[in-house]
């Protein structure tokens, strides 16, 4: 994901101790020894966004293009896990062995 | 599955025709034999390398032993039999089922129809690989009638629910009793879920336990997809519990406790999922429920995988709403080939923007123009308008992706035009930001470093836009004192301190300039703030004891020693460091009143600086720091402070001055001055010095960077006999020789240094590599300067060089500068600012005769010489200018 307002789960006009409340949280769910990948991913979001001048250059400066990816995280941020009818399930069964 | 047959036949052979699945891919196979019919060949002429495995996958390493049968056939040592069984050995299944029908044309025998039998079931396998599922169906048909052999046996019920043809699987379930106990229930297992979702008017041939376990299968079915399921966790293993461990459906109970399991805990449901068989009969349920635990967003590859049916379930368990389906659908279409280019992505966010949260389509759609900006229009088309902030914003970032500076740089000036006027803060400050970056991409071009007039307009007005960043003050004001405009750098000082009062770094800026200017007591003042505010701060300490021991030297050398014994005092307050506190005991020692007292601080300070060769450098330096114009005794000095010039000194002695050559700033007058008086003492010490490789570096290093050619040679030279040919050392012993002059180095010198320099290249010793390069270069004379095509129209010869020399003369570098990026480009500008190097004022001259010169070769003057940049002229430091004049009123301000 390249917006680190949505990365550390925080709207745009957050302050800087929102985003670091966030941050700590994040790195407390995700810390490098579990998954370093998605750690440097906050590290990068928090240092991104962690001040008011930070916030302003990233609005101004950022070129980094969304993914089809970020697009489908930002399409689920709402989905609730679903419950699927018996007939879809069968429906699936009858594709065959 | 696979099956083992047994041959025999008189013209085949005995042995056992093997039919097997291997990795998908079948493969028949003679696995033993007992009658080696003739000498060459084993069973049925096959020769050797045909009897191991072949498989349609390895058709091509098949195809030897194809070509030996033929051959052989063609030849006559192989019958029809022969033939077809080789054909069939190397999974050339087609050749092998017309070979053996015309060989059950003439007689039916056993092993033959086992053969034909192998053969359709190979080639039926390639067309399923094929997903030509109804063709193998049918051929399988033919297999049972033409070879009879069971319908059942084999994957044919496995491919009636491929094809979806449930109702022709049901209709094989009263045949099932008739199959061996074994094949009964691997055929029962994979009828089991065209069992499951079949209407009950189809289930009448259905045995009363078998349709027991179906009811106790849909029950838990209907359980675990009951809304709530999970919530009730005792119920979905009662009715789990309802399917036998002896019932078809057995696998359905860890795939629908792994269902109910995947919102609340996707750690069990993965475990519950492991426990199901890869390839058993419910494998398009289980690959689904896999894809809805697959992290992140790679479900998304993983829905490639699954049919229509299987994305449903997988969409319904994600609780992806029906409007929303469409466009992740399309997502997952755009991302088959790697990413979707962000072109790709923006139409498939205008498409199905309405489906997005709120604002989310635009936010995202804008945050691809930078990369997309011919989508300017179908943004405003699809998302509304866009604010002129916003578009000049987008266009300069594009620019910026396309490096093209300039044209970003157009649109950055438009974007500052636009919230610098704001009476917001948040605008003006954004404008600010616009301005530095701005800057900053100038000065990242400067060789030196410094801003050009662009860099320090932007800057200033950056601060009248947001005066609260420190950097730019420092910067400014760093830029004044380095240009030697100390009135200037005053006032930025004076800015930054009503800005920043009592801040750190903006005082050691004001000790700085106050040094520069000679203005003692006051950086003494400045200093004490900043100690006040970081009270460790090392640089400071230093600027203000090293300036104390300047005014100690100048008061020496006007026999003041009183004064200069109370600024040596001074100083001691602020130095820590050991060369810093031996430069002061020195001094102590000149500041002597009486002869003896001086004699023996000297020889004390010497011995404190590391003995003899060291204490005499720094004595030496001292010295002439002191009195730099009028000559003084060296030998005598030495005597006095009891240094044996006679003496050779050892490695260590020699590995401390060099290591204090190397904290000596770089070509001191001085240093050559003490070096001089030493020579005689190194040279005698060149020869025998057992200095590590590592160290004798250090010490060539530190020779040639004070420019002492004679004694690097030296030391470079006794280098290279313990060291033959280290390009390092080859090129130090080179430079010393003939960096002065290099047109002077013979052809046997370059080849040397060719010979090094790949050397240095093949280690991997770049620096080297490329000092060797450039003292090749400089050998061999400088390249012509290509003039670029693109100077030659933009100017006309005659007036034009003289209005360009009034503009320089006048100041006017910046618009000359300006001019000629406009002209020539931004690429070859850089270019030639690099190759041309020093000063911004240099490089405006060297342009000015480049153009001239263009300008006269365009009016084809029949004279005409290329011009030559000149090397840049030694930058002369107004500061250090302006402090050598107040170097006689210390202390006035």
């Amino acid at each position: 994901m390249t917006d680190p307002y949505r990365l550390l789960g925080v709207p745009e006009t957050a302050d800087d101790e929102t985003i670091r409340a966030a941050y700590l949280a994040a790195i407390r769910a995700c810390p490098p020894e579990r998954d370093r990948v998605r750690f440097e991913q906050v590290r990068i979001a928090f240092e991104a966004i962690s001040t008011a001048p930070r916030r302003h250059a990233h609005a101004l400066f950022d070129t980094q293009a969304p993914t089809a990816q970020e697009v489908l995280e930002v399409l689920s941020a709402d989905w609730c896990p679903g419950h699927p009818g018996e007939a879809t399930l069968l429906r699936v069964l009858g594709r065959g062995a | 599955m696979g099956s083992l047959r047994r041959v025999a036949d008189p013209g085949i052979g005995i042995g056992l025709l093997k039919y097997t699945k291997q990795r998908g891919a079948p493969r028949v196979a003679f696995v033993t034999c007992r009658r080696h019919p003739h000498p060459a060949h084993d069973v049925s002429g096959i020769p050797p390398s045909v009897q191991r495995y072949p498989s349609m996958s390895s058709k091509k390493k098949a195809k030897p032993a194809r070509t030996a049968a033929v051959a052989a056939g063609q030849a006559g040592s192989l019958d029809p039999a022969g033939l077809a069984s080789a054909a069939l050995a190397a999974a050339r299944f087609k050749e092998a089922i017309e070979l053996f029908k015309d060989l059950l044309k003439r007689e039916r025998r056993p092993v033959w129809l086992e053969g034909l039998a192998s053969a359709y079931a190979g080639r039926a396998e390639q067309l399923a690989a094929k997903d030509m599922v109804k063709e193998a169906l049918a051929l399988w048909r033919t297999r049972a009638e033409a070879c009879q052999v069971p319908l059942l046996d084999g994957p044919y019920v496995g491919w009636l629910m491929r094809a979806g043809q449930i109702e022709q699987a049901l209709r094989l379930l009263p045949s099932l009793d008739k199959l061996p106990a074994a094949q009964r229930e691997q055929a029962a297992a994979q009828l089991a879920p065209a069992v499951l979702v079949a209407p009950d008017h189809l289930l009448a041939g259905l045995s009363p336990e078998s349709l027991a376990h179906r009811t106790a299968a849909r029950t838990a079915l209907a359980v675990c997809t009951q809304r709530g399921a999970q919530d009730d966790p005792a119920a979905v293993e009662a009715a789990l519990q309802g399917i036998s461990f002896r019932s078809p459906y057995r696998d359905l109970r860890p795939l629908l406790k792994g269902l109910t399991l995947l919102g609340t805990d996707p750690a069990a449901a993965a475990a519950s999922l492991a426990r199901v068989p890869e390839q058993g009969p419910f494998r398009v349920l289980l690959q689904a429920l896999r894809v809805c635990l697959m992290p992140g967003g790679e479900w998304l590859a993983g829905l490639r995988t699954l049919d229509d049916a299987g994305r449903t379930l997988v969409l319904d368990l994600k609780g992806c709403p029906s409007p929303q389906r469409a466009l992740v659908l399309d997502l997952m279409a755009r991302s088959a080939n790697g990413a979707p280019v962000p072109a790709e992505l923006f139409d498939l966010l205008q498409r199905h923007r309405r489906v997005l949260p709120d604002g989310a389509a635009r936010s995202l759609a804008l945050r691809l123009l930078p990369h997309t900006p011919q989508r300017l229009d179908a943004f405003r088309a699809g998302f509304g308008s866009l604010v002129a902030a916003d578009q000049e914003r987008v266009l300069a970032l594009a620019a910026e992706l396309k490096l093209r500076p300039d044209q970003a740089e157009g649109h950055w000036l438009r974007l500052v035009n636009l919230l610098g006027p704001s009476p917001s803060p948040a605008s003006r400050y954004r404008a600010a930001l616009v301005l530095r970056r701005l800057a900053d991409a100038h000065t990242h071009h400067s060789p030196d470093g410094m801003l050009c007039g662009h860099a320090l307009d932007w800057l200033q007005q950056s601060l009248k836009l947001d005066p609260a960043d420190r950097d730019t003050h420092l910067r400014l004001l760093r830029d004044a004192r380095r240009e030697g405009d100390l009135k200037q750098a005053r006032t930025r000082f004076d800015a930054a301190s009503r800005q920043f009062p009592g801040d750190a770094l903006v005082l050691q800026e004001g000790v700085e300039i106050a040094l520069a200017a000679g203005a003692y007591k006051k950086a003494a003042g400045l200093a004490k703030q900043v100690l006040q505010a970081d009270p460790i701060n090392p640089r400071v300490r230093t600027l203000v004891g090293q300036s104390h021991l300047a005014h100690a030297r100048k008061l020496i050398a006007g026999h003041k020693l009183q004064p200069a014994q109370r600024e040596l005092d001074e100083a001691a307050l602020w130095l820590r460091s050991a060369a810093d506190l031996g430069q002061l005991a020195l001094l102590r020692g000149f500041a002597a009143e009486t002869a003896e007292r001086g004699d023996s601080l000297l020889r004390q300070a010497v011995a404190d600086l590391g003995g003899s060769l060291v204490g005499a450098f720094h004595l030496l330096l001292e010295a002439k720091r002191v009195r730099p114009r009028s000559g003084f005794a060296p030998q005598e000095l030495l005597r006095r402070a009891g240094v044996d010039t006679k003496a050779t000194p050892d490695a260590a002695a020699v590995l401390v001055l060099a290591q204090a050559l190397h904290a000596t700033p770089q070509r001191e007058p001085a240093v050559t001055v003490a070096l001089g008086v030493l020579t005689a003492m190194l040279t005698r010490a060149a020869p025998r010095l057992q200095l590590s490789e590592a160290d004798h570096l250090l010490l060539c290093e530190a020779l040639h960077r004070h420019g002492q050619l004679e004694l690097t040679r030296r030391f470079a030279a006794a280098a290279l006999v313990r060291w033959p040919g280290r390009p390092v050392f080859v090129y130090l012993e080179a430079a010393a020789c003939f960096e002065a002059a290099p047109w002077t180095m013979p052809q046997a010198e370059e080849e040397r240094l060719d010979r090094a320099f790949e050397q240095a290249r093949d280690q991997g010793d770049q620096r080297t590599a490329s000092r060797l390069s450039k003292l090749l270069d400089a050998a061999s004379g400088p390249d012509d300067f290509d003039l670029p095509e693109s100077l030659l129209p933009a100017f006309d010869a005659g007036a034009i060089g003289g209005a360009l020399d009034d503009l320089l003369q006048s100041g006017y570098e910046d618009e000359i500068l300006d001019l000629a990026r406009r002209q020539i480009g931004k690429g070859v500008f850089e270019q030639l600012r690099r190759e041309v190097n020093g000063s911004k004022r240099q490089f405006a001259e060297a342009l000015v005769e480049l153009l001239k010169a263009a300008a006269v070769f365009e009016a084809g003057e029949p004279d005409f010489e290329p011009a030559k940049i000149q090397p840049p002229r030694r930058k002369v430091r107004k500061a250090a200018a302006v402090a050598n004049q107040n170097q006689t009123d210390l202390f006035d301000d």
